[in-house]
């Protein structure tokens, strides 16, 4: 009975509405929408399974931001403040999973801003963040195209940063002429594959091979190694490899004798790295996120609160496990509760208009909203992003580097290769 | 490219030793209980995370961690005979579906034990036999390389010469006949479950300072194994040996001259053909189908 | 007489169902009424005495073929499901030449490596498969109205009824092909091979006849996902979920037409919604894991022998059903 009164032609925001009163007639808990002094947000993303190790730090992250800004008084709307409590549902990075958890935090749950992971699950969901207008993130914008208008990109623009770190490499180590690249086989490794071209043409930089690409289930990477170092290149580049790849990659170049530069998208776990190999080994290996202790952080251009604190609260919390995506959903929790308070609420329409309103307040400084090139909508936010380099075993935010003007540079490059791997938001079908 | 040549056969020899201590503990299980333990690839990830625990964690002698990690595998292994494949034994898919679950509570408990991320072990040993410039052998590798031909060395002398070793194979081809010569059945299912896991986990121990120790690293050794027992012919320990480096040297040679992703693609067809021109794998007979 | 007012009871409980479920369960009930398709044209290859590991693998067929009528030929999307069964039931008899060749383990794992080599091209080809990513933005299947129904198929209880009606066909057909002189001859391969054979029954046409059927019903249930959910990929096709509907039908018994449906909905809903209720996210497999082995160590004979030791004491004089496969 309910679905039909649901389903007698809505709008977006009755729909919503009316969902939210079903459900309290229906007498479920999620009827706490606007009962209860309590906003809830969705946390969508893989909790067990392969893909886990992006989504379950983020939702430890969230949880720490939830009580640090409980604590703080809450998210402060038009109507007074409210607490924050996060729902997640495991989609197990399946598509129909994510479909069927969308639904139930939208409609049951009542949740007012869902993040996601993105990548093979968004596709399952677009149709219901077409229908209900619900606000989504993702941390991976090639999920953006011209049709997504409810879906941001407010954290990371992967692949797009990779360029700051080649360029920063270029301008500081000259010397360094040539270098190799090998990805997995998937659909963050090809993005990075083309972006990392494109950094290393513009930046003059040779490529002595084309990139290798191995399959996502390979353990064993001496061979890869073997191949990579055999035309003796400066410079090793490892794309955007998840850690389980870095880590065996990084361990055999040490032991095959590779003494050159090493650049990579993440370098999660590092201290571990270094164990494995050597503090000289790792010495000067540039990569993109930082450790949130590092005092370059604390500068007024930095949007993300209390960096340090948020750190320390998750090392304290979950011992050795930081890595790239225990901050990014927080960030974009610090994103939406800055829209959320200019709108005066937490309505996903008035959010989303309040947060693309102007500069974005992006962790790493005020950025653009950008995209329309790449992705065909302008809802990836875009600013400067930190070239991180080890030194002396700890990780070191080396600069900021805009994002933006090496696009008005060396767009065209970037859209040349893109264009190579079918990574045009035309292209992917 | 003579040291590239030569460099390529040292990954493709270490390859074919890990593949093969799994493979062949994969065939033992298989040719003695009948059963396709599914959970062999989780078996390998248990003997490496007993590494995390021992070594990387309890600080114990990196030997002495990988000896108790082949015997709690090696018991993981009777475990299963016991309360899955024994209930089961009239059942081959009852035992299969049995495997998939021990699989699936061997991978929970890693996670809730460890996380769902990658663990860290230190390593064991930094040093490196230098050839050449270009050509070297970490010895952490070299590890690997010697315990499987000893293993795998002792095994054969185990089946060929030894009176177990006769039962073992006399239950594995006919178990009506065996039983009748009064060897106990159950006897050699504990023996063949037990060094079959064991190789499994002694192979994960070792390897576990080389790679990425996660709750799913199971996944790829167990593909890599199905590949290597069916080209070898699956009842044959022989020919799980023989598949095992051919399938080694195949793979390594074609990521480091293309890529890996066609490595794959060729290791694939390689056994599609090898089971269309003779479709019990090399070595196989056709009663053991 | 009774039997004519149970199935009414059955349909109208069937039609009432998705009105007494949350909006999420009944997003699970479409993925349900899916599987169920796939499990049980899953039963009728084993009928043959063959288990393959690529029967997921050839829903994607379906699925993928489907997609691709429709995104680059415009084909209307009823019709393209079907055309995706087809295509399902085609690539199995081009299958079927080397697999055949082979049985019991080996077909077992020649189907695997089969199947990881359709995926692994799906991978390498993004043109026309989108490679990793697979496809996106696949047309839904288009509203219309019955007079006195309107299916908006953004809904789940629409797609429920719309699929539902599709399923229950194709399960009738399935029904009549197993009681059919060629299902019983399906049996017969099975139990009798060198007999079936002496008596001048080509048991590799039967083989192929039964794995291209199954595989044509597949196809139909990969077709009516991808246009509700409107992506596939590669890796939904992978070795996880066969080793779900492998489960299904083990648990469930593959005796009986009803026994892996029974373990489809029976698992589903412990899994999605019983696991999911109680909150136990990273013990959710533990729990599953330990509940297939506890059902497979007591109930040997699969879910469907409780129901048999009902259903039996009433109809004593029904003819004697096939046991499980050893």
């Amino acid at each position: 009975m309910i679905s039909k009164i649901v389903k007698s032609g809505l709008t977006r925001r009755t729909f919503l509405k009316s969902t939210a009163v079903t459900a309290m007639s229906a007498g479920l808990p999620a009827a706490s929408l606007a009962a209860g002094n309590t906003i809830r947000i969705g946390f969508l993303a893989p909790l067990t399974g392969a893909v886990a190790a992006w989504g379950k730090p983020g939702l430890d992250g969230c949880q720490i931001w939830a009580e640090r800004v409980n604590a703080a008084g809450g998210i402060k709307l038009g109507d007074g403040s409210y607490d924050v409590e996060f729902v997640s549902y495991d989609n197990e990075y399946d598509p129909a999973k994510a479909r069927t958890g969308a639904t139930k935090l939208i409609r049951e749950d009542g949740v007012s801003f869902i993040m996601m992971l993105g990548g093979d699950t968004w596709p399952g969901v677009q149709p219901v963040a077409d229908k209900t207008g619900m606000l989504f993130s993702t941390l991976l914008p090639s999920d953006l195209s011209p049709d997504t208008n409810t879906l941001i990109a407010p954290a990371e623009v992967h692949p797009i940063y990779n360029v700051t770190g080649v360029e920063w490499l270029a301008e500081n180590k000259p010397e360094l002429k040539t270098a190799v690249m090998c990805a997995q086989d998937d659909a963050l490794g090809l993005p990075s594959v083309a972006t990392y071209l494109a950094a290393f043409e513009a930046a003059g930089i040779e490529m002595l091979d084309a990139p290798l690409l191995f399959d996502p289930a390979t353990t064993d990477f001496a061979p890869v190694v073997t191949r990579l170092i055999s035309k003796s290149p400066d410079i090793v580049c490892l794309d955007t490899c998840y850690s389980d790849y870095v880590h065996p990659i990084a361990e055999q170049l040490f032991q095959q004798g590779f003494t050159g530069q090493i650049i990579s998208c993440t370098a999660d776990f590092y201290d571990q790295m270094i164990a494995k190999t050597s503090e000289e080994f790792m010495e000067g290996f540039v990569f993109q996120f930082p450790d949130f202790d590092d005092p370059a952080l604390n500068g007024d251009n930095i949007n993300f609160t209390d960096p340090n604190g948020f750190y320390e609260a998750f090392n304290t919390r979950h011992p050795g496990q930081w890595g790239a995506v225990s901050w990014e959903y927080a960030s974009i929790m610090d994103l939406w509760k800055a829209a959320a308070e200019k709108a005066g609420s937490a309505s996903p329409d008035a959010v989303a208009a309040a947060m693309k309103e102007g500069k974005g307040k992006h962790a790493f400084g005020d950025a653009d909203w950008w995209g329309t090139e790449l992705f065909g909508i302008d809802n990836a936010l875009v600013g400067d992003w930190p070239v991180v380099a080890i030194e002396s075993g700890k990780a070191r935010i080396k600069d900021f580097r805009s994002i933006p003007d090496w696009y008005a540079k060396h767009g065209d490059l970037l859209i040349k290769h893109m264009q190579a791997y079918d990574q045009m938001w035309n292209q992917r079908s | 490219m003579l040291d590239l040549l030569a460099q390529t056969g040292l990954n493709a020899v270490y390859a074919a030793s890990y593949i093969s201590l799994v493979a062949v503990g994969l065939v033992l299980i298989f040719g003695v209980m009948g059963v396709i333990n599914f959970a062999h690839g989780e078996l390998f990830m248990a003997g490496a995370y007993a590494i995390v625990a021992l070594y990387a964690e309890l600080h114990l002698p990196f030997f002495v961690a990988v000896a108790i990690g082949l015997l709690f595998v090696g018991c993981l292994g009777l475990l299963m005979e016991k309360a899955l494949f024994r209930p089961l034994k009239d059942n081959p898919l009852g035992g299969l579906v049995a495997s998939i679950g021990f699989l699936m509570i061997l991978q929970a408990l890693a996670v809730m034990g460890f996380g769902v991320r990658m663990v860290h072990i230190p390593p064991v040993t930094q040093e490196v036999i230098v050839f050449t410039e270009k050509v070297r052998l970490p010895v952490a590798r070299l590890y690997v390389i010697i315990a499987a031909i000893v293993l795998l060395s002792a095994l054969w002398y185990f089946l060929k010469r030894t009176k177990f070793g006769w039962a073992l194979r006399a239950s594995a081809q006919d178990p009506e006949a065996a039983a009748l010569q009064g060897i106990s059945i159950t006897m050699t299912a504990r023996i063949a479950m037990f060094i079959g896991a064991g190789l499994a986990g002694i192979a994960g121990a070792l390897t576990a300072p080389l790679v990425s120790v996660n709750p799913h690293m199971g996944h790829s050794v167990i593909v890599t194994a199905f590949i290597v027992i069916i080209v070898g012919g699956v009842g044959s320990l022989e020919g799980a040996i023989v598949a095992s480096v051919a399938y080694a040297l195949v793979h390594t040679f074609v990521t480091t001259f293309y890529d890996g992703v066609l490595a794959d693609i060729v290791g694939l067809s390689l056994m599609l053909v090898v089971l269309i021109v003779k479709p019990t794998g090399l070595f196989g007979s056709a009663d053991r189908a | 007489m009774p039997k004519f007012l149970i199935w009414i009871a059955a349909l109208a409980a069937l039609i009432a169902l998705p009105h007494g479920l949350s909006f999420s369960q009944q997003e699970i009930l479409v993925f349900l009424t899916i599987n169920v398709l796939l499990v049980a044209s899953y039963r009728l290859l084993t009928l043959t005495g063959e288990w393959s590991l690529g029967h997921v693998v050839i829903m994607g067929v379906g699925a993928y073929s489907s997609a691709l009528l429709t995104k680059k030929l415009g084909v209307y999307v009823p019709i393209s499901m079907l055309l995706g069964g087809v295509i399902a039931a085609l690539i199995a008899v081009l299958l079927s030449f080397p697999l055949f060749r082979m049985k019991g383990f080996y077909f077992l794992i020649g189907s695997f490596a089969a199947g990881e080599i359709i995926r692994l091209l799906w991978k390498r080809f993004r043109d026309p498969f989108g490679g990793a990513k697979g496809i996106k933005g696949i047309d839904p299947m288009p509203d219309f109205s019955v007079g006195f129904y309107q299916f908006d198929f953004f809904e789940p209880t629409s797609y429920y009824y719309f699929a539902g009606i599709i399923v229950a066909v194709c399960l009738w057909i399935l029904w009549r092909i197993e009681k059919s002189p060629v299902g019983l001859t399906f049996h017969a391969v099975h139990w009798q091979d060198k007999l079936a054979q002496a008596s001048g029954v080509n048991v590799r046409a039967y083989r192929t006849l039964a794995f291209a059927i199954a595989s044509g019903f597949a196809g139909i249930s990969g077709a009516l996902l991808a246009h509700y959910i409107g992506t596939i990929n590669p890796n939904a096709f992978d070795i996880d979920l066969m080793v779900y509907v492998l489960t299904w039908a083990i648990v469930g018994g593959t005796a009986t037409f009803y026994g892996p449906i029974l373990g489809c909905v029976v698992l589903t809903v412990i899994n999605e919604i019983v696991l999911r209720e109680l909150g136990l996210e990273q013990m959710r497999p533990l729990i599953y894991g330990a509940i297939m082995i506890l059902s497979i160590l007591f109930l040997p004979n699969g879910l469907e022998s409780i129901v048999q030791k009902f259903t039996k004491r009433r109809a004593a004089e029904g003819a004697p059903e096939r046991r499980p496969a050893e």
